[in-house]
């Protein structure tokens, strides 16, 4: 089993390995123009040159915090409002279809309405980011906290627990394998937005970096920004996966 | 309409039921699952219902355990209506599966009830301990309820419902699906538990030998609408043991009668 998990990881890194190279080749080569294309030696290069400035270090924090704050924020109050209308099966059954029916709504409809409201803002930001973000965590807490085992809020009403104590010690743990994924999945969401609304708003962020880089014909910039997002974006989401194997421990003592 | 709480108060010397079920009639969907039952249920009695499947035996103790409202008639606890549940009444569930919470170790689903009954955290751990070690559990304290056998996760359900320290202990086919060993095993060990605290039961069963092995009485369902259709003493020496008690004569009279309502009941 082990093995296999580490030849898998191999054959990953091999073909990795094998993009970087073809990236190599085709630059080159110059089968397209370097003024587009940098090689990767080129971005390497500079994303090596943009840290050891101090330039992408601060873009970097920019967009992190972006990212979490948007993902905080869309996390309290995704958890808070699915939890209320999970609880209740009239507020499923009523509120929860037409919640289904705006999700697949883009965000990018409503950012032209958070800036006319807020102009190219911080808030701004963090408005689209967590709405963008909510989505995924609120539906997923609907949904567990509508697949509790009623069998346990018989043993809660036969221990005369509180409403609180049945959300704390019931309803939120037995939810809490759903939430975390819909979590993970508004993670990235939450990077995706963050760079759009850098972008959008000229925040500062890699978003900004990359638009400028773009606008100056700096290619290997350019890249190195967006070699930075992929590794945010994974580096993020592997933390996450991690959490999530530690919290839910007794789910692994369930298989 | 005879009141079976009356009837019993009325009897000199016999103690008042700790739980009365009065001319109660469920309905549930439309269709009467429960028709005018009566029953009282004495103090540190252990009384055994059997009945085909079906026939609402789960549904008599679901209102014992207030966790259904009579549509008729009521059902009183220690002279007070029932209302809602309460945790002087303990229930143990057939699918402990589905009734133990699956994040919590075997020592943290025993700490629910300790924690929703108020008990300060720092006396937690050794009444935990105590718990577990009473229903055979010693030692496992750390595990989660998947990493244990059927009939370990039903010992565990059992603690918790001993951890309330109830009055009134239901137990609704609670060995049903353990093999026959296990089942021998935790029917004497419930017996001692109940010995010791002189908790009253209501254990539901389908194993007539079961039931009379266990019970102080039996109490025969019929179906469509459930309704008592036989009720017997128990008149076998305590305590009971599962060689001896098994060949008295008694115990093979009243298994033949029980048999012989069954298999009518099912025509
Ligand atoms: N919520 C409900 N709504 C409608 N009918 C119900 C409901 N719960 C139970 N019933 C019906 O009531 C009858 C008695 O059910 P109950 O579960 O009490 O039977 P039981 O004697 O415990 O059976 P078993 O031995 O199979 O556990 C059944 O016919 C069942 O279909
Ligand atoms: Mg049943």
């Amino acid at each position: 089993m082990n093995r296999a998990a580490l030849l898998w990881r191999v054959a990953s890194f091999a073909v990795a390995a094998g993009f970087i190279a073809l990236w190599q080749l085709i630059a080159n080569l110059k089968l397209v123009s370097p003024v587009f294309l940098p090689g990767p030696d080129r971005a390497w290069a500079s994303l090596v040159r943009g840290f050891s400035s101090g330039d992408l270090w601060s873009k970097l924090a920019g967009t992190l915090e972006h990212m979490a704050y948007g993902w905080l924020a869309a996390s309290i109050a995704g958890i808070a409002i699915g939890a209320i209308i999970g609880s209740s099966r009239t507020m499923r059954t009523y509120v929860a279809p037409s919640l289904e029916f705006l999700r697949p709504l883009p965000v990018s409809a409503i950012i032209p309405v958070a800036i006319a409201m807020l102009g190219l803002t911080q808030a701004m930001a963090l408005f689209v980011i967590s709405f963008g973000a909510i989505w995924p965590i609120m539906l997923a807490t609907i949904h567990g906290f509508g697949a509790v085992e009623p069998r346990l809020y018989e043993v809660a009403r036969s221990l005369q627990m509180s409403r609180l104590a049945v959300i704390f010690k019931i309803a939120l743990p037995s939810a809490s394998p759903d939430i975390l994924a819909g979590m993970r999945l508004s993670l990235t969401v939450a990077l995706i937005l963050s760079v759009v609304c850098e972008i959008l708003a000229g925040l500062d962020g890699l978003g900004h970096w990359v638009l400028l880089s773009a606008r100056a014909f700096r290619s290997a910039d350019l890249f190195a920004g967006v070699i930075l997002l992929g590794i945010t974006g994974y580096v993020t989401s592997v933390a996450m996966s991690l959490a999530e194997h530690r919290l839910l421990a007794w789910q692994a003592a369930q298989r | 309409m005879a009141s079976a709480a009356k009837r019993l108060e009325a009897v000199p010397g016999m103690p008042a039921p700790q739980i009365a079920f009065d001319g109660v009639t469920l309905v549930l969907g439309g269709k009467t699952i429960i028709e005018n039952l009566s029953l009282g249920v004495r103090p540190g009695e252990f009384l055994c219902i059997v009945g085909a499947s079906g026939c609402g035996k789960t549904t008599a103790l679901r209102l014992a355990a207030g966790l259904y409202q009579p549509t008729n008639g009521k059902v009183n606890f220690d002279g007070q209506p029932m209302g809602e549940p309460r945790r002087e009444i303990a229930i143990v569930f057939q699918d402990y599966g589905k009734a133990l919470l699956p994040w919590r170790t075997a020592a943290g689903n025993v700490s629910l009830a300790l924690e929703a009954g108020g008990m300060p955290s720092a006396e937690r751990p050794a009444r935990i301990e105590e718990l577990l070690r009473t229903v055979g559990l010693p030692g496992h304290a750390g595990k989660y309820p998947s990493e244990m056998s059927g009939g370990m996760q039903q010992r565990l359900q059992i603690a918790r419902c001993l951890a309330q320290e109830p009055k009134t202990l239901l137990m609704d086919e609670p060995f049903g699906a353990l093999d026959a060993m296990t089942r021998q095993g935790l029917q004497d060990e419930v017996l001692s538990l109940v010995a010791a605290s002189g908790a009253t039961v209501i254990f539901v069963t389908h194993d007539l030998d079961e039931a009379i092995y266990l019970g102080d009485r039996v109490i025969g369902l019929l179906p469509h609408p459930g309704r008592i259709g036989i009720e017997l003493s128990v008149n076998l020496p305590r305590p009971r043991d599962q060689l001896s008690t098994r060949e008295h004569p008694e115990f093979l009279r009243l298994r033949r009668q029980l048999f012989d309502f069954i298999k009518a009941t099912e025509q």
